[in-house]
């Protein structure tokens, strides 16, 4: 009794030491490297660097895209502020003058899996007054940028742009191939600035996925020219996207190393289409799922994809799939008769919807993705070139690894930003490989994404709901495992900081403090809310 | 045809579109635009339609007339609003143009006549303006799209109006004018049309008061009351007193001289002042920080100590370094909430009160009236919030301007006595109070209970204040907008409508 009693306090003791250890170590790198999300690989010194006024870029190559991202990132780390330093005053050897990237493919076209790595040294090991960023790819060398943004501060008292704690070298690369954010707008309609905004913020954080949740039940936003009066569910004549805004979009986050998944989800969500098409819906007073029996629909779906393939040319599209209430088809006289001739239950036809939608995607050159209720009903016989989207809850991810398919983790009681009580800390130890030790395995989840449904949120609020929150999720995403925090509390002076620095670029990036989304309690510095 | 279904992904939302459904049921008008109304805010003064369509060039040219016409505020403004106006891709091709289709608009150049060449923005600016747009039927001499002005800044709110009257039309991808042709004549009915931000209680990034004041030209507000420092923080630079922002929350959260620069050029390009505001003698502790003498002692620390020479040379440095910075007229000194137990309980200030035979409240007059008089001798109006008016109208300066904000009634008073003053009524047109919905906001009236003409043409206008001590950046344009607007129509134009 006595002995046992003795070795459990030796092993409580050995633990606490053990575990503050640790805590003491990856403390003191997330309180010295003010990087989010956290590098692969990051080490540093303690000298002091300065940007000259006409810092440049070097690049070995040519590329629009890229000039475009430096002019970006030196004005996100300028900030508005005047840059009047007197360079003489400093030492020549403690100037940068330019950023010399090397990128070695020529090819910039921008797909799943594209090499994201990056090296990044400041200065550079062999060209004094020069920081050195190589990537294989120009989307490795953008987030190389985004790094190199984070090391330089604007300082007040210089009135200069400095990079701290060199020598750095950063390696880099991100964790899972597929970061990703949902934005709805359906329930909501999202002006294209706002779209935007959204965008430049996501590069901030490095997701690279805007998952584009586009139709609904509510409001169909989206011009589709082979369907034209589909637009007729818009909710007003100005809430649409015209088929060329959809095409900005794209570039626009292609521009930024983003990939834009659309989605149209069938064959329930989808009421807003029969407001241009009627003969869409079972019946006036029974509105949803599409007609499952109409040859029409089918046709209809065909030509959205047909022109979606026009405009999204990322691999995946996702086809939805989820809450399909089938009551309407079996109360809809018609139905009911196709679906007695066709020997179909509700649940078959609604497999027989989803299998027919996914032939007309891959088509149309497409992969898919689905909502995990079609993986949970005929998980069997969905395409192999299914990804399936978790959403409902968690043991989902590996169920679908284990028979194959690939994965997408979004469990809605962690990565749901609409669910406004959920705080950070949540989002951040939300682990999508949890219960998933084979390697084989893990490779199937291709990553994760935070949705940001649109019920209660518009253009006025959605920055501050998507953020900082969204940013916990990116670093879980980009991170090795290894380097994130066990204890959430680890990177809370760090995640400060980021939502910091968003705010400082214009982002309405909410407080950390409060559970949840939450407006700040209290007067106080942006740093210690 | 009402649309509606249960829906997913959220259980909050079947409630929520009852309560939708229940509005649309009531008022009818949730899809469709409802096309008597004019949908420009604020309201112009004098305007009238037709119901003509006009579609609009993306390549859409300035021809200046005038003496002002070649100003680069004018021209700058001119691509802001063209971006604003043609953000969406137009859908009639350059090969129409090519092929020698000409004018396929009716609208292709926006003329702009500037009378006068001057730039100077300050207090009771002209800003008003008459804009006509028709079609051009063959006749060259009036151009379709004209905006007269006699300032710039009267002209930048003609581009406003016009930049409202544009709108994208999906099904031909181009921009129209709808009920065309216009006649409008528009000229505000204060001079001075005013937010507040507090940029003490949370520091706000520049890119966010930059968003904010681009904002505010959208709704025609033209001053933006910039309330620096309080008890909170000090974020600005002072050259002469380097010290002072010590009392920033961190080195991270500051403006410098050239950012505060910076901030009122670009206010200046959209027509908008920047009123500045140090606010003496109380609302002051962050000065300590850097200066601790300024506290009457280290456990007791507002307001500053009004027994020191020290005090008051430095609020002179602080406004003699300012004053480089804020070129407006007006300069708001504070003096509100004034609690003066620590004057009275710190042995050396209760001995110089003492000495100068002064009560505690007599001090507050003393200082307040010292502080204006620097004020003055910089060449600048001070503005000083009620209690300074409540406490000794008599012997404030006359040329005071007096700040309403505890209640109604005070502006009725001030202007009786001969004061300028400016609306605030705290019931109202505090954004920081979050249940006040925009109604109120609208219903608020800065001239109840003003029936003489002089002593209306004192009351310079209003200002809704947007204090910070639970807004930051992320929720701050929210607070603002729409209410802010509300009170934007009431300061432009002269309703007597009531909102429904």
């Amino acid at each position: 009794m006595v002995v046992s009693e003795w070795l459990f306090y030796a092993v409580a003791v050995a633990a606490l030491v053990l575990g503050n250890a640790l805590a003491v170590s990856s403390a003191s790198e997330n309180s010295k490297v003010k990087i989010w999300p956290m590098p692969a690989s990051a080490s540093y010194g303690n000298a002091q660097l300065y940007l000259t006024n006409d810092f440049g870029l070097s690049s070995n190559h040519e590329s629009q895209a890229l000039k475009d991202a430096f002019d970006r990132m030196l004005a996100a780390i300028k900030l508005d502020h005047v840059i009047d330093a007197n360079f003489s005053a400093f030492s020549p050897s403690s100037l940068l003058r330019a950023l010399h990237i090397v990128v070695s493919s020529p090819n910039e076209q921008l797909q799943y899996g594209t090499d994201e790595s990056y090296k990044l040294m400041v200065p550079s090991p062999e060209k004094p007054g020069y920081a050195h960023l190589e990537a294989k790819t120009v989307y490795g060398a953008l987030h190389g940028l985004q790094t190199f943004s984070q090391l330089c501060y604007f300082s007040i008292t210089r009135r200069v742009l400095e990079v701290r704690m060199s020598p750095w070298t950063v390696i880099d690369q991100p964790r899972f191939p597929y970061r990703g954010l949902l934005i709805d707008t359906s329930r909501h309609y999202l002006p294209m600035t706002v779209i935007k905004k959204v965008i430049d913020s996501m590069s901030y954080a490095k997701l690279n996925v805007l998952h584009w949740h586009i139709v609904d039940t509510q409001s169909f936003p989206l011009e589709i020219p082979s369907y034209p009066k589909l637009w007729n569910g818009a909710y007003s004549p100005s809430e649409r996207y015209s088929a060329a805004d959809a095409a900005e979009v794209v570039s626009y986050a292609q521009e930024r190393g983003i990939n834009v998944l659309a989605e149209i989800d069938v064959p329930g969500h989808a009421l807003s289409w029969g407001v241009g098409y009627p003969s869409l819906w079972p019946s006036k007073d029974c509105q949803q799922p599409l007609d499952v029996s109409n040859e029409f629909t089918f046709k209809v779906l065909d030509g959205i994809l047909s022109d979606f393939s026009k405009i999204f040319n990322f691999k995946f599209v996702h086809l939805g799939g989820d809450e399909v209430d089938t009551t309407c088809w079996t109360t809809t006289p018609r139905i009911r008769k196709w679906l007695k001739r066709h020997r179909m239950n509700e649940s078959q036809a609604y497999q027989y919807f989803v299998l027919r939608a996914q032939n007309i995607a891959l088509s149309h050159g497409y992969e898919i993705v689905n909502w995990e209720e079609t993986f949970n009903n005929f998980g069997s016989k969905l395409s192999r070139k299914t990804v399936v989207h978790n959403w409902l809850g968690s043991g989902v991810a590996q169920r679908v690894v284990e028979s194959g398919l690939r994965c997408i983790v979004s469990n809605q009681d962690k990565w749901y930003l609409d669910h406004l009580d959920t705080p950070w800390q949540e989002f951040y130890i939300n682990e999508p490989l949890t219960n998933i030790s084979n390697s084989k395995q893990q490779e199937l989840v291709i990553g994760g994404e935070v949705c940001m449904w649109g019920e209660t949120i518009d253009g006025s609020d959605i920055e501050q709901t998507i953020w900082p929150r969204a940013a916990a999720a990116a670093e879980r995403l980009w991170t090795p495992y290894d380097k994130l925090a066990k204890n959430p509390r680890e990177v809370t002076g760090r995640l400060a900081h980021f939502r910091c620095l968003l705010n400082q670029r214009g982002v309405a990036a909410a407080p950390l403090a409060g559970s949840g989304r939450a407006a700040p309690f209290n007067p106080g510095s942006c740093y210690e809310q | 045809m009402l649309l509606f279904s249960l829906k997913p992904h959220c259980k909050l939302t079947f409630l929520v579109s009852l309560l939708w459904l229940s509005l649309l049921v009531d008022s009818n008008s949730g899809f469709e635009l409802d096309e008597s109304l004019t949908y420009i805010w604020p309201l112009p003064s004098e305007f009238t339609s037709g119901n003509q369509t006009l579609t609009v060039d993306p390549t859409l040219s300035l021809s200046v007339l005038g003496k002002g016409g070649y100003s680069k505020i004018l021209k700058e403004g001119f691509e802001r609003y063209k971006k604003i106006i043609f953000k969406h891709a137009s859908g009639i091709s350059l090969f129409q143009k090519w092929r020698g289709i000409r004018s396929v608009y009716d609208v292709s150049e926006l003329r702009i006549i500037v009378n006068s060449d001057s730039e100077e923005l300050q207090l009771g600016v002209d800003e008003s303006y008459a804009l006509f747009l028709a079609k051009n039927d063959g006749k060259p001499i009036v151009g379709a799209a004209t905006i007269e002005a006699n300032t710039v800044y009267g002209a930048l709110r003609g581009l406003e109006t016009f930049s409202q009257m544009c709108a994208f039309d999906y099904e031909t991808k181009s921009v129209q004018i709808y009920k065309a042709p216009w006649y409008i004549k528009d000229n505000p009915r204060f001079a001075f049309r005013g937010l507040l931000l507090d940029t003490s209680r949370h520091y706000l990034p520049i890119d966010v008061i930059k968003q904010i004041i681009e904002s505010m030209s959208y709704a025609k507000l033209n001053v933006l009351h910039w309330h620096i420092i309080d008890e909170e923080s000090f974020p600005l630079e002072v050259p002469s007193y380097p010290k002072l922002w010590n009392g920033a929350y961190t080195k991270w959260e500051r403006y410098t001289v050239e950012d505060a620069s910076e901030i009122v050029s670009f206010a200046k390009m959209r027509g908008i002042h920047v009123m500045a505001e140090v606010d003496v003698p109380g609302h002051a502790e962050s000065w300590g920080a850097g200066y601790p003498d300024l506290w009457p002692s280290s456990s007791c620390r507002e307001p500053l100590d009004v027994s020191k020479n020290f005090t008051f040379e430095l609020i002179s440095g602080i406004l003699s370094d300012i004053r480089k910075i804020f070129p407006f007229e007006l300069f708001h000194l504070g003096g509100d909430e004034v609690h003066t137990d620590c004057w009275t309980s710190t042995p050396h200030i209760k001995q110089w009160l003492n000495d100068h035979k002064m009560t505690a409240k007599e001090a507050y007059q003393y200082f307040v009236l010292k502080a204006q008089e620097i004020a003055i001798s910089k060449d600048w109006t001070p503005v000083n919030w009620e209690e300074t008016f409540n406490s000794f109208p008599s012997k404030l300066n006359p040329r005071t301007v007096v700040h309403n904000w505890l209640g109604p009634g005070v502006c009725p008073k001030a202007v009786a006595k001969g004061f300028k003053c400016i609306f605030s009524n705290q019931g109202a047109w505090y954004l920081d109070h979050l249940d006040v919905p925009w109604n109120e906001v609208y219903n608020a009236e800065p001239l109840e209970g003003i029936n003489n003409v002089s002593e209306q043409n004192l009351v310079l206008g209003g200002e809704v204040c947007m204090w910070g001590e639970t807004a930051d950046a992320s929720n701050v344009q929210q607070t603002i907008w729409p209410r802010a607007a509300a009170a934007a129509d009431k300061f432009h134009f002269f309703s007597t409508n009531t909102p429904s």
